[in-house]
């Protein structure tokens, strides 16, 4: 992990800042979004791929490109969580003085 | 927390982006990841001693191919590609290099080459003995077919590297190392290299040892010829060393009282044993032709040329007595001189003296036993006899004033008689000899000097 985070720096920092923007523009969008049910399905198949990226079961290139997938996708999700934190931070603070 | 839950929902979107940008990010980084990876494993495998080394790397799986020299060897080699930064997997394919048993490692040399076979224990020793091979062959060419093996005997480079060094002084021939025992075979390049290579494999390392030396040298040979014509004796070919150089020079003047002997000899390793020994007597047989070749090659010794009366001929070719050393061959071409043409009594007592005046005939100290040396002159009296049969000699004995005067009368007697006897066993009538003793009576030079006594112990040949 150490390795890849020296090595591509550039493209993590990317994932992030994809997160960010999606998690300010979240707060505020309006719609549905994606249904519970769905959302189950999809925790089911992260977590059935981090169970091969940590197994090792994928060889080769592959193997490679899910861990490489499974950490952009790690960081696009803590971007999105401090992007959504962040804007509801200042959504919230200006209200009050309305 | 319910708010974090409505807003993930709306998550999804930066998902497209996201994959186009993991997209871009795998298709453009995988090659250079496998490189960096390649050449990170083949960094970490610098100092480790491997052989058929090969390191593919698909994504960050490493599939590391080697064959090792031990086992701890490989162990640590797969630990060392493992712990490169960043690598995911090692695929390990290593295996030992195959084990050598019995452990065979071979030299041998032709007219153009030297080829090196057989098993060597590491890449290191395998550079160490072709570069030595090179070094000690110089512009000889070197071949090397030697594969990589385990089980080699300990010292095995030093023992290897010991015997390459033999290879050159070799013409052509084979030294093959198996296990701790040393095979060699061939031919030598030049005389004494095999004495050499022989004192060289004393200095094996502890615990090998030499199974079968069959190392041939060229042949030593050794030649005189006795010319009547220029009254020389040339003595050409190789002697042992400079001791039995000079003594064996001494004995060829004591023995070829009237020719000058030409010393062309030189000092060689790899003499057969028993050389002086069989030499000295073979140059009498050489001293008592009237002309000949002797030719020694390694043990065997051919006389040829012609004797000067038969009785001569008949004993050269009986052999060269009792000393003549075990495990020799003695070949004798000889024949017999023409008889030279008779002559009156007075120019037979001239030639008696003109013979007698080159050399004397020598005995033991303080016996009658007629020296070996002397057996040559003594033919010459003989063939000068046969040339006035009509004519009685006095063989007179004369000692030095040495001594009981009755011992050296009796001594002279003794020592007269053993003359005659010669000339008798060469076929001569015992009517015409006369031995007789005269002690110290008729000294030549004063008694006082050693070279006085000298000329005064001394047979004379006097025609009645």
């Amino acid at each position: 992990m150490a390795y890849l985070a020296t090595f591509f720096w550039g493209w993590l920092l990317a994932a992030l800042l994809i997160g960010l923007a999606m998690g300010w523009i979240s707060v505020v969008q309006h719609g549905e979004g994606v249904s519970r049910k769905l959302a189950r399905w999809l925790a089911l198949l992260a977590a059935i791929l981090i169970a091969l990226a940590l197994g090792h079961i994928v060889p080769g290139r592959f193997g490679y490109w899910l861990d490489l997938f499974l950490i952009m996708f790690a960081l696009y999700l803590a971007g999105c969580l401090v992007g959504s934190w962040l804007r509801d931070w200042v959504v919230s603070r200006s209200q009050p003085a309305r | 927390m319910h708010e974090l839950f409505k807003w993930s929902r709306k998550w999804w979107p930066g998902v497209i982006p996201l994959v186009i940008c993991w997209g871009i990010a795998a298709w453009t980084t995988t090659a250079t990841v496998e490189a960096d990876l390649a050449a990170r494993s083949n960094a970490a495998l610098k100092d480790t001693i491997l052989d058929k080394r090969r390191i593919a790397v698909a994504g960050r799986d490493v599939t590391f191919a080697a064959e090792a020299f031990s086992e701890e060897g490989r162990q640590s080699a797969v630990a060392s590609v493992e712990a490169v930064p960043g690598v995911r997997l090692v695929n390990n394919e290593t295996r030992l290099v195959p084990e050598a048993k019995p452990f065979v490692w071979s030299a041998e040399r032709d007219v153009v080459r030297v080829t090196l076979t057989g098993s060597a224990p590491l890449p290191s020793s395998k550079g160490k003995l072709l570069e030595a091979a090179r070094n000690t062959l110089g512009s000889v060419e070197v071949a090397d077919q030697m594969s990589l093996a385990r089980g080699a005997p300990p010292r095995f480079d030093s023992a290897a590297l010991l015997l390459l060094d033999q290879i050159g002084k070799l013409k052509d021939g084979k030294i093959t190392l198996t296990d701790t025992k040393v095979n060699l075979s061939g031919m030598a390049r030049e005389l004494g290299g095999r004495e050499a290579i022989a004192a060289a494999l004393r200095n094996l390392p502890e615990g090998y040892s030499v199974a079968a030396n069959d190392i041939k040298a060229p042949p030593y040979i050794f030649q005189a010829y006795k010319d009547p014509v220029a009254v020389t004796l040339t003595l050409t070919g190789n002697v042992p060393d400079n001791n039995a150089h000079a003594a064996l020079v001494a004995a060829a003047e004591r023995k070829f009282f009237s020719e000058k002997v030409v010393d062309n000899l030189k000092a060689s390793l790899g003499a057969p044993s028993g050389f002086a020994n069989a030499v000295v007597p073979a140059l009498g047989a050489l001293s008592r032709l009237s002309t000949g070749t002797l030719v020694v090659t390694d043990r065997e010794v051919k006389l040829s040329g012609d004797a000067f009366y038969d009785a001569a001929a008949n004993q050269i070719r009986a052999g060269l007595g009792r000393d003549f050393p075990q495990g020799w061959q003695y070949k004798a071409d000889i024949s017999v001189k023409p008889a030279a043409s008779p002559v009156d009594a007075t120019v037979c007592q001239q030639l008696f003296t003109e013979l007698l005046s080159k050399a004397r005939i020598r005995f033991e100290s303080g016996k009658a036993d007629i020296s070996a040396d002397s057996v040559g002159l003594l033919d010459r009296l003989t063939e000068t006899a046969l040339r006035c049969p009509n004519a009685t000699i006095e063989i007179a004995g004369h000692t030095d004033s040495d001594g009981d005067e009755s011992a050296n009368q009796a001594l002279s007697e003794r020592r007269a008689e053993a003359v005659m006897d010669y000339l008798v066993k060469a076929g001569l009538p015992p009517t015409r000899f006369q031995a007789v003793g005269y002690g110290a009576t008729q000294p030549l030079a004063g008694n006082d000097s050693e070279e006085g006594k000298a000329q005064n112990r001394r047979i004379d040949f006097v025609v009645k």
